[in-house]
């Protein structure tokens, strides 16, 4: 009774917590996006400012100019685009098979004690390994082709999406299911139209969790044995001592993810329209 | 559409020497209702009231059949209870409406067992919202509605499933006293028109005075029924306009509930 009324309790108590937080001390008028690009404007004006005032060796820490200088030589030469395809569409498999295993498998471990016993210790075990971890061994099974990357970003989806899920279909409010159960719904309809959207906003919160860590692995698996992609670049570029051209790949992967990030929020808020 | 016939009375609960335990920490078990009987009659409306810990939840589950009776019997009709079952319907507290789906979305889920084509399981749906005051509130979101009202969508999507028992467990506890009132009218114009038997939970003497035919009182340690009361007063009853009888029988309960504890 106490825990019941408790449990309702939290996302009210929730939202009075993220009203009440103060505003963060940015003009209202400035849109997010034009707070964004002032941001980052001001940002390569203090890196400008660093790298000519001769403090740093630009060899080792290129100017904004030099780095952008070498993106267009990338893009001249046709790999910038080739390695963003190479590179997207590794993450893009790697995601799919590592989310829809992790969703699957998070939900049958939450919902039923047989799977729940059997994979739980397995996934304490396998959490602490890390992706970079596996390169050898998913060159050794799979070869160094693509199958090697798609494996290694498709385990580490697989894993951040499979805790997600399960703690969300674990973690469902008792009253949705006996409410279910007591309006006459069978196993089949509480899983579809009770658990599943109970758990969504965990599936999602490890689906967007999942959408970061592809970018992670993607560096780790084109890190060893690719002849592209955006990993395979930065690496080339040590190799060939370009800072520049090194540079240009790490700002890529981070605007990439941060765009992706947006985007999933974007549709994730549509999705689960009811949580906000 | 011809008249259907008057509905055969029906409903009638039966609880039997029900005892029921639950294991604790330390593996000992803990005596949560000591063996209890008692029995609602077809239609009537019955509360159970006591302070917490004397097992008037724990009841309410068992006859909804989340809770396993430990020994003893619970039937309904005949039947015993062996699990959740749609001709026990149940009212929380917490009104556990989902919130992924539209106020008719959630009626209309209770209503999927009849097996009905989408468009009449929608205009079923907002019948019974405006059965319970919610004309036009069909396509709202549970989080775009106030307690009072989401109660009303919880009690509507309760009764679509056309139960011949209605669990309440102290449904308008998180409401306001003037929500509250207005509830409690809702609550009985409802049960006039169904005659559901009601099995009421509550810790508000008051409540159970307004709305009962019978009010068991219930003490903890282990949780049991100390006192039974039949309430005569005639309805419509008003908490600002009480008789003698509703002191006096108010006056015991409270005298019970403070010896309860």
């Amino acid at each position: 009774m106490t825990v019941s009324s408790r449990d309702a309790s939290v996302p009210e108590a929730n939202k009075a917590a993220r009203s009440s937080l103060p505003a963060l001390a940015a003009p209202a008028w400035l849109g997010p996006g034009l707070r964004a690009g002032l941001a980052i404007l001001g940002f390569a004006g203090l890196w400008t400012l660093v790298t000519v005032s001769g403090l740093v060796n630009r060899e080792l820490f290129p100017s904004p100019a030099m780095v952008w200088a070498a993106a267009v030589e990338l893009g001249e030469e046709g790999a910038l685009g080739s390695d963003l395809a190479a590179s997207l569409g590794r993450a893009a498999i790697g995601f799919a098979l590592g989310s829809a295993a992790g969703v699957m498998v998070g939900l049958l471990t939450a919902r039923t004690r047989l799977f729940s016993a059997a994979l739980t210790p397995l996934l304490t075990l396998l959490r602490p390994i890390p992706a970079i971890a596996l390169v050898p061994l998913a060159i050794v099974w799979f070869g160094v082709g693509e199958g090697s990357k798609y494996f290694v970003i498709a385990y580490t989806v697989f894993l951040a999406v499979w805790l997600n899920t399960h703690h969300g279909a674990a973690g469902i409010a008792g009253t949705y299911i006996r409410a279910s159960r007591s309006l006459g719904a069978g196993t089949r309809r509480e899983f579809f139209e009770v658990v599943l959207p109970a758990a969504a906003p965990h599936i999602v919160a490890g689906l967007r969790m999942g959408a970061a860590l592809a970018f992670l692995s993607l560096v780790a698996a084109e890190l060893s044995g690719a002849s592209s992609g955006i990993g395979y670049r930065i690496q080339e570029s040590r190799q060939f001592f370009r800072t520049d051209r090194l540079f240009v790949g790490l700002i890529e992967l981070g605007a990439l993810g941060a765009l992706l990030d947006v985007l999933f929020v974007a549709v994730s808020r549509r999705v689960i329209h009811w949580e906000h | 559409m011809a008249a259907s016939p008057a509905p055969v009375p029906s409903g009638r609960v039966r609880v039997d020497g029900v005892a029921i335990r639950f294991p604790s920490s330390g593996g000992r078990q803990v005596d949560a209702l000591a063996p209890t009987g008692l029995v609602l009659e077809p239609g009537s409306f019955t509360a159970l009231i006591g302070p917490s810990g004397c097992g008037k939840s724990t009841l309410l589950n068992a006859v909804a059949g989340f809770v396993p009776v430990s020994s003893g019997r619970i039937d309904v009709d005949g039947k015993a209870v062996s699990g959740p079952d749609p001709e026990v319907g149940v009212v929380f507290q917490q009104y556990a409406l989902f919130p992924w789906l539209t106020a008719a979305q959630n009626v209309g889920f209770a209503l999927k067992r009849f097996g009905l084509a989408n468009a009449e399981r929608r205009s079923r749906a907002l019948a019974h919202l405006a059965e319970v005051g919610l004309e036009g509130r069909g396509d709202l979101y549970p989080g775009q509605l106030s307690g009072g009202m989401k109660q009303r969508v919880a009690l509507a999507r309760t009764l679509a499933s056309r139960p011949k028992v209605l669990l309440m467990d102290e449904p308008f506890g998180a409401l306001d006293a003037q929500t509250r009132v207005s509830m409690h009218e809702l609550l009985l114009g409802v049960w006039e028109a169904h005659r559901t038997t009601v099995l009421f939970v509550t810790h508000d003497v008051d409540e159970a005075l307004v709305l009962s035919d019978r009010i068991h009182v219930m003490s903890a340690g282990p949780g049991r029924i100390v006192e039974t009361l039949d309430i005569e007063s005639p309805r419509p009853r008003r908490v600002d306009d009480v008789d003698a009888t509703y002191l006096e029988n108010r006056n015991r309960i409270m005298r019970r509930l403070r010896h309860a504890r």
